[in-house]
């Protein structure tokens, strides 16, 4: 199936409007195939994208480019119960998750 | 929805961003581009109850004093497939999730398609909101 979601990217114009991404310890819950967190990492940000579904991470880790693999670190998980320490980012994106 | 963005709380820096992005409770729209232009065929049938529910969710973690609200912005975003078949796996998926019946949408859009002429796309259009929470530190 061709399916383009955002091809006009608005949704990391946005983004990246309000925030200065360059540097920042990123988490974005709810990553699925890491569409949005490629773009995240191209913003010059580091990283950790969760998802409940382990498919989807799956794909997520194929489609990363080589060039984000020291940047990006996919997980599956919930929302509900955060794997990390108090106050490990800068940012916390809740992608379509709330 | 509370309990995830207080979990989303723990672990920001104490001057943190909470970003909260996802399409506004509003209809999707349903068109066809063409040579001839864009023509809107329809507006899709949802569910937007879990959506007034993550407003509410948001609301209540700013009473709480864990975040206030620096800006609020909304955007078009597209989904766009090249061909009728495209747009109906989509739509089928749609449904799957939990969502309302999509036939009389799926008739007008299959009824609409041959008539035009050129090189296809079928768009379903949404607004995205974008809101910047701003973490105020309190536990």
């Amino acid at each position: 199936m061709t399916l383009r979601i955002d091809p006009e990217r608005n949704e990391v114009h946005a983004l990246k409007g309000m925030a200065d991404w360059r540097g920042k310890r990123v988490l974005e819950i709810g990553c699925g195939d890491g569409r949005l967190t490629r773009r995240i990492a191209n913003l010059g940000a580091q990283v950790d994208a969760m998802d409940p579904d382990r498919k989807l991470i799956t794909t997520a880790r194929k489609e990363l480019p080589a060039r984000y693999s020291e940047r990006v670190r996919f997980k599956a998980g919930s929302a509900q119960e955060l794997k990390f320490p108090k106050e490990t980012f800068d940012i916390v994106v809740f992608a379509w998750s709330l | 929805m509370v309990h995830a963005l207080h979990e989303g709380q723990r672990v920001l820096q104490p001057d943190g961003i909470l970003f909260d992005l996802r399409p506004a409770p509003v209809h999707r729209r349903v068109g066809i581009l063409s040579d001839a232009g864009y023509q809107e065929i329809g507006v899709m049938r949802e569910d937007l109850t879990d959506d007034y529910f993550a407003n509410r969710a948001v609301k209540q973690v700013m009473r709480e004093g864990l975040f206030k609200s620096e800006k609020y912005i909304e955007f078009d975003c597209n989904r766009v497939m090249d061909t009728l078949n495209d747009f109906h796996t989509w739509l089928l998926d749609f449904v799957d999730r939990g969502n309302p019946s999509q036939d009389s949408l799926l008739q007008r859009v299959e009824h609409a398609h041959p008539t035009l002429r050129g090189r296809k796309k079928i768009i379903v259009s949404a607004p995205l909101m974008l809101r910047r929470l701003r973490n105020l530190g309190q536990e």
